[in-house]
């Protein structure tokens, strides 16, 4: 067997720890590498940034445990320059298994600036039904929601003043790792209400959504732990996608290398079975 | 440190390791760590649907507020239960004409207008543009996505890649280029949806090795360490049983 045709029956266990290295030693020893700013990241950053106080913001976390490493940072990113601007910020989900965790995020941020639940924000929780919330809540919001998500009734909340439908948000942004997410709040939501929305999603979901982008459905996309990154930079405040930016380029360096390798040592090993044929005939 | 988040960070080191050790071989700290997973999502989703939609918004509506007109969705909802019972499942299918008849009127309409409407609108847009005061001009920068070069691209794009799925004539002669234009665009969008693929799931690896080592931390006691010791033992014994004990073959 020659060194080519070894390679190729490489034990697959032995990527698995490359690709393990490759991710913890960049995290453990950051180099901090550059990171731009894309465009399309820039979308949402400066909208937010041309809302004036006391504009209605919503955020809908509509991703469970599974995408928290890439939408996660997103979320707290969001949601400290969305308080930084002092906007009304409404949270809520429309995924039943990440109800937890985004009361969490939110709770979690919105203590850390200071902000009042019911005063400068409310999480509304999750309602049954995906995109037929969204209508609900085009329609009437306190039909959608009656009570926040600690059972607080919405009607007379300080932080919903004026609100009584999304035709009354400013500006929406939807996280989302899946169905309903981004494409659902642009269809049943923006096209209907006529409200401006921003989008962040997952890096498997970013490219059926840049269509979306380009046509100008959505003013901005924040794409995976990338574009989170990019956020953190933004709002200057680097948090744990910053941090993962540099095992994120280290692992995807090793993943180009095993390819160029894989495609070296398959050609290596075709033209010498080739020559053996040729000299067998 | 509250203790929930000391137990937390054990529980969440412990299944993280336990299915990181599938990539060394299938085990039984794996199905453990799975089968919790599974257990535990669906068990979080029905106490979560039960206490929002029968206890929030039916039971104390009706309840405390008297919103008797609750009980018709309630009822259509239960016509679905008659699934259950042969000889009555035909009642279901009232509920499910009312649900796909809703869905359907809503979706329809909506998803034409957002996703082929708007994208054809957007595909055709015009090769040059007449800006007020330049006149009609042309725009090379492939970054900007409005611009004339971008808006050729988009057009053989989709039209060879239409024509690639057109199988009613045979790609031969200037088909066969077109049809091989479409193949390259096509691999070029599988291309870039493998990379962010790729890219989302080494970003969930990152997640959980930041979690990692967060919890080596000796506030939470250093889970990472002791949790890792222990998959790795079991891992050895495991490995050492089946050499000493090889699986009878059938």
């Amino acid at each position: 067997m020659t060194f080519a045709e070894r390679m190729l029956k490489i034990d697959r266990r032995i990527i698995f720890l490359v690709i393990g290295l490759c991710t913890l030693i960049p995290l453990l020893y950051p180099v901090g590498l550059p990171i731009k700013i894309s465009p399309e990241v820039r979308g949402v950053y400066d909208h937010i940034e041309s809302l004036p106080e006391g504009s209605v913001f919503l955020l809908s976390l509509d991703f469970d445990p599974a995408s928290k490493p890439e939408l996660m940072p997103q979320s707290i990113s969001l949601l400290r320059h969305a308080f930084r601007k002092k906007l009304r910020v409404i949270a809520l989900t429309l995924w039943v298994s990440g109800t937890g965790m985004a009361d969490q995020v939110v709770t979690q941020v919105a203590r850390e600036m200071g902000k009042e639940s019911g005063k400068d924000y409310v999480f509304l929780g999750w309602s049954p039904g995906g995109t037929a919330v969204i209508i609900n809540m085009g329609q009437d919001l306190y039909g959608a929601f009656p009570a926040d998500y600690n059972g607080k009734p919405t009607k007379g909340l300080s932080v919903l003043q004026g609100v009584a439908s999304l035709r009354d948000v400013n500006y929406a942004v939807s996280l989302g790792a899946g169905n309903p997410g981004v494409e659902a709040w642009y269809v049943f939501g923006k096209d209907k209400y006529k409200f401006e929305l921003g989008g962040g999603c997952t890096g498997v979901m970013a490219p059926g959504l840049y269509p979306l982008l380009r046509s100008g459905q959505i003013n901005g996309l924040i794409g995976g732990l990338r574009g989170a990154a990019e956020y953190e930079i933004l709002i200057d405040q680097k948090g744990k996608a910053v941090a993962g930016m540099d095992a994120q380029s280290a692992t995807h360096l090793a993943i180009i290398v095993l390819v160029v390798l894989c495609n070296l040592f398959y050609f290596a090993s075709r033209n010498i079975a080739r020559r053996q044929s040729q000299s067998g005939a | 440190m509250p203790i929930e988040t000391i137990i937390g960070g054990w529980v969440a080191t412990g299944l993280t390791l336990f299915i990181f050790s599938f990539l060394y071989k299938d085990n039984p700290l794996f199905k453990l760590a799975e089968n919790l997973y599974v257990g535990v999502s669906v068990g979080y989703t029905i106490i979560k649907t039960y206490d929002t939609v029968v206890v929030q918004l039916i039971w104390k509506p009706i309840v405390e507020n008297g919103e008797w007109t609750l009980l018709i969705p309630v009822a259509i909802g239960m016509l679905m239960l008659t699934r259950y019972v042969p000889k009555a499942a035909w009642i279901s299918r009232y509920a499910f004409a009312f649900i796909v008849g809703v869905g359907s009127g809503l979706a329809i309409p909506r998803t034409i207008s957002s996703f082929i409407l708007k994208q054809i609108e957007d595909t055709v847009r015009p090769l040059l543009t007449l800006i007020p005061g330049e006149g009609v001009t042309f725009t090379w920068s492939l970054l900007n996505p409005a611009s004339s070069v971008n808006t050729i691209i988009i057009l053989i794009g989709v039209s060879s890649v239409l024509f690639y799925f057109f199988f009613s004539v045979e790609h031969r002669g200037p088909g066969k280029v077109v049809a091989r234009t479409g193949i390259m665009f096509l691999m070029i969008a599988f291309g870039a949806a493998f990379g962010y693929t790729v890219m989302a799931r080494m970003s969930l690896l990152i997640g959980r090795l930041t979690d990692l080592i967060e919890f080596t931390d000796p506030s939470y006691g250093r889970p990472s360490l002791w949790l890792a010791g222990l998959t790795i033992l079991t891992l050895v014994v495991m490995a050492r049983r089946s050499r000493s004990h090889p699986p009878e073959e059938k």
